[in-house]
């Protein structure tokens, strides 16, 4: 069953965060201490300099503690890196950073589905590392995080993503029909057409991975 | 307004408003290398930098005053400096490694661990269940593991030529009076809760933490799990019954109830074994814990109840028709505990039990109602200094009220005691770097019945030889006060007392383990008596002894062969003991030189299937051979048992499931019972204890239903 669940996981190595879109941005005003801050962060990101980029929102989550984006996105990047890491030491450390950043972030923003996914890849990543030790544990947790977030969010295109390629896996593994998941897919792509982040330098990915799911597995 | 002109200031002159203040340093780990990639910045404002290859940084401020630098790394502790800005140039700054980290010495001195929130675990949870031999017994699993002797028609632990009173288990920290099922003679009782409540397992085969008594051998820690994943519902058909679990979540609680239903009269009507069952093994029980956050704090109560009833003739040399045996038993046990993480440091725990046990037993004519209410309470206390000191201390009590009614045509006694003990302990967890950690401990106990006071150090070490290597020791006094079947009759005894002394060396890299522990176990005031079997006219001392050596060896490897996982388990053992009615030091019965287990599971990925294997080997077991002068002279030939399993996932929430054990139906012979008297020419009859049965075969069915539809029960099995 373990190795089950490491083969489900294969998939979501794959789940690079698609460049945070730089968010449409009021080029007149003088930016903020905490624009220029986000900005310079997520252009490092993009130099793949994904360290520089961590330690940069590091710094501006210790100067704004009452903003859980900064926190957030210095979790996603230990996480994103956790994928590729074989390491175990290196993995425990990154990873527990992550739910240190993951922790503030939840005190700041409680029943954020954002927040949720990433708790969720946090696990995913776990069970990638180690499925027979760690995916009995954190497989079906992942998956209430995955079914809480949409909860929350119904309407969220990259949370219905998210969970739709999740239990797509599965579904795939069993010979199971994925259609459900694909409709789900198709919805998000639709979802993604009109979706609008809730502020400047929301996570906004997720368009490109629905589609290139959709034209793998869907069509 | 007032901001744009200061804009306009700045721009124009910078410099003079602003004095620009450079912040430089390099930054370096323990060992003085460079660090490369270090978090430098001030805290509260955006200026900071990151630290190039030699370790270097330098950022410029417009900050002035005393401010704070913060510098942090992945895998070190954060590292903060408070100083005026115009100081802080040239830096030079070490970094203290993380403890927190896997690299971290662990004392493994003893134990073992099952579970994801130990750095080195031997088993994984899923071991508990998927062992071939195990048949979803959590003692059955841990029997593959070096330490323990192959008493195959106990099924108890024994640990390191104790017997299996030595071995005391306890549910979150709450000690299980009764842990076991009741069975008849030469069938192996299982554990009574079911492993897929827990979710954390340590197994200590000696030397163990100052925070346990009254077990002179061995503990088993079983922790509940804190939060179930999700609600679902589970149910099992087996060969031999069913089951059917539930679990609900509510927003700060959750609820998970379990019942079962095992009848083997089918089974033993399709292949009858060798007792011969006027009414086969019959149990019914239930399960339920729940729990409950309460702000910080968390609240579980667990709940247990099963009744078990047979009857069956045995075989007996000294009775031709043979003996008749009747049991009914009724246990309840329950554990409430509740924990909160509280400010600066502090965890308090605070938990109970209660166990009533209620048992008649009928032996041919005679009948005899034991009646057990006991209980356990604990307070402990934790403070953590910081990462690299914690200090635990607590203290609890333990109360029994034993009561038992002998009736037997030419005899009747009403036989009991109340037996109080109170203990403190406290512990101490120093971990000087990575490399070295100690834990130090002294636990002292009152027994009311003896009016005697014990005091336990117990005292740990470990060393890190290597990247994946490390050293344990282990020294502990433990004591223990006899079981009912002694204390029924007198309290006029002291406490059974073993000392141990254990070293350790454990290598673990890539998915590979090996561990060798030699230890040496000194028994003093083990309980002696003057007849076959006590009664109240028996004659109790203390001045029984013995010792316990040997080596065991342990290696898992789930890395060098493709899909399959497998670990190795071999014990020596040297033991001998003067207890009981024993006329000089001997083997005991229960124990033997050699035991090997060699445990294999092969995941077939076409299949979705697990296939599972398991061979133990124990070497000769002692016996008397009252035709020949001495006593446990002789050694029974070596015991033999391959067994295999195979789950078959028919989808994701269905599972198939066919376990055998003994393929090959070795005949295995546990001992031997002489007749009370010799026959026309001076010999002894003797016969084989045999088990019940030489295999055992089981099917079973199991669906789980939940929202998601992912999860399964394999971790049922």
């Amino acid at each position: 069953m373990q190795n089950v669940v490491t083969y489900l996981m294969i998939f979501f190595t794959a789940l690079i965060m698609q460049g945070q879109t730089d968010s449409e941005v009021n080029t007149t005003a003088q930016p903020t201490k905490y624009q220029q801050g986000m900005r310079k962060a997520f252009q490092l990101w993009q130099e793949n300099k994904s360290w520089e980029a961590a330690n940069v929102f590091e710094r501006i989550a210790a100067a704004e503690p009452d903003n859980w984006l900064p926190p957030y996105y210095v979790a996603q990047i230990n996480v994103i890196n956790s994928f590729t890491e074989k390491d175990g030491t290196k993995l425990k450390a990154q990873l527990d950073k992550a739910q240190d950043f993951i922790n503030d972030a939840t005190a700041i923003s409680k029943e954020n589905p954002d927040l949720l996914v990433l708790q969720a890849q946090l696990y995913t990543a776990w069970i990638v590392y180690d499925g027979q030790q760690y995916g009995m544990t954190y497989s079906p947790k992942a998956s209430e995080l995955y079914s809480k977030a949409l909860a929350l969010a119904p309407d969220n295109p990259r949370i219905i993503l998210a969970k739709a390629e999740w239990d797509m896996g599965g579904a795939k593994y069993f010979g199971q029909s994925i259609e459900p998941y694909c409709k789900d897919i198709q919805r998000a792509i639709e979802l993604f057409a009109t979706f609008k982040p809730a502020g400047e330098f929301y996570p906004t990915y997720g368009e490109e991975r629905a589609k290139q799911i959709q034209a793998e597995s869907c069509i | 307004m007032k901001i744009s002109v200061l804009a306009f200031l700045l721009l124009i002159f910078p410099s003079v408003l602003l004095s620009q203040n450079i912040v430089s340093g390099t930054v370096l780990d323990n060992k003085g290398v460079p660090v490369f990639g270090a978090n430098v910045y001030l805290e509260g404002t955006y200026d900071g930098s990151t630290s190039d290859e030699s370790g270097k940084f330098s950022f410029e401020t417009s900050e002035t005053g005393t401010q704070t630098l913060t510098i942090s790394y992945v895998s070190f502790e954060p590292t903060k400096i408070i100083d005026d800005i115009s100081k802080m140039k040239d830096l030079k700054i070490t970094l203290r490694e993380d403890v927190n980290s896997l690299e971290t010495v662990t004392i493994s001195a003893g134990s073992f661990s099952a579970g994801d929130n130990s750095k080195i675990s031997v088993l994984k949870p899923l071991d508990i269940v998927t062992t071939a031999s195990a048949l979803g017994d959590f003692v059955g699993a841990l029997q593959t593991l070096p330490g323990t002797t192959t008493v195959a028609e106990d099924g108890r632990l024994f640990v390191r030529g104790g017997d299996a009173g030595e071995t005391q288990i306890f549910i979150d920290g709450i000690r299980v009076f009764t842990p076991y099922s009741p069975t008849a003679n030469n069938v192996p009782t299982r554990g009574r809760y079911s492993p897929f409540l827990f979710d954390g397992i340590t197994f200590s085969t000696g030397g163990y933490s100052a925070e346990y008594g009254q077990a002179l051998s061995s503990v088993l820690l079983l922790n509940t799990i804190d939060e179930p994943t999700q609600e679902k519902t589970d149910i099992a058909l087996m060969s031999v019954g069913g089951g059917l679990g539930h679990t609900e979540k509510w927003e700060k609680s959750s609820l998970s109830v379990n019942a079962s239903y095992i009848n083997l009269a089918p089974y033993i009507a399709i292949l009858p074994d060798r007792n011969d069952w006027q009414k086969p093994f019959e149990t019914a029980s239930g399960e339920a814990v729940f729990r409950q956050k309460i702000g910080d704090g968390l609240l579980k109560v667990y709940g247990a109840f099963d009744t078990s009833d047979f009857e069956l003739t045995q075989e007996d040399i000294n009775q031709p028709e043979g003996t008749r045996f009747k049991l009914n038993n009724q246990n309840f046990y329950t554990n409430a505990s509740y924990s909160e993480i509280l400010n600066k440091g502090w965890t308090i725990f605070g938990g109970g039990s209660y166990t009533y046990g209620k048992t008649k037993v009928g032996i041919d004519e005679g009948n005899i109602k034991d009646t057990e209410n006991s209980a356990h309470l604990k307070l402990k206390l934790k403070k953590r200094f910081s990462n690299r000191f914690k200090l635990n201390f607590g203290v609890e009590q333990f109360v029994t009220d034993f009561n038992e009614d002998y009736d037997e045509p030419n005899f009747a006694a009403q036989l009991g005691y109340n037996n109080n003990i109170s203990a403190a302990f406290t512990e101490a967890d120093i971990i000087f770097s990575r490399k070295l950690a100690l834990k130090l401990g002294f636990r002292g106990e009152y027994s009311e019945l003896f009016k005697e006071f014990t005091v336990s150090p117990r005292v740990s070490f470990a060393y890190k030889t290597g990247k994946s290597s490390q050293l344990s020791l282990a020294y502990g006094d433990f004591f223990q006060q006899p079981d009912s079947e002694v204390l029924k009759f007198t309290n006029n005894l002291e406490a059974q007392h073993t000392q141990h002394y254990i070293m350790n060396y454990q290598y673990s890299a890539n998915n590979r383990i090996f561990r060798a522990e030699v230890y040496r176990k000194q028994y003093t005031n083990l309980v002696t008596y003057n007849d076959e079997f006590p009664d109240i006219n028996t004659t109790f001392k203390n001045n029984g002894d013995g010792f316990a050596q040997g080596l065991d060896l342990f290696w898992r490897d789930n890395q060098t062969l493709k899909n399959i996982d497998y670990w190795v388990s071999y014990s020596y053992l040297d033991t001998q003991r003067k207890y009981k009615n024993y006329p000089f030091e001997a083997t005991p019965s229960f124990a033997n030189t050699h035991n090997l287990s060699v445990v294999g599971k092969y995941w077939i990925n076409d299949w979705k299937s697990q296939i599972g294997f398991s061979y133990q080997y124990g070497s000769g077991r002692t016996y008397t051979d009252l035709n020949k002068a001495g006593f446990l002279q002789n050694k029974t030939r070596g015991y033999n048992s391959v067994s295999l399993n195979w789950a078959y996932l028919l989808s994701q929430q269905k599972i198939l499931y066919v376990s055998v054990n003994n393929v090959f139906a070795f005949k295995n012979v546990n001992g031997y019972q002489y007749a009370n008297a010799p026959d026309i020419n001076g010999n002894f009859d003797r016969r084989e204890l045999l088990p019940a049965a030489d295999q055992f075969f089981f099917v079973g069915f199991f669906w789980t239903i939940s929202d998601d539809g992912k999860d399964n029960q394999l971790d049922n099995l």
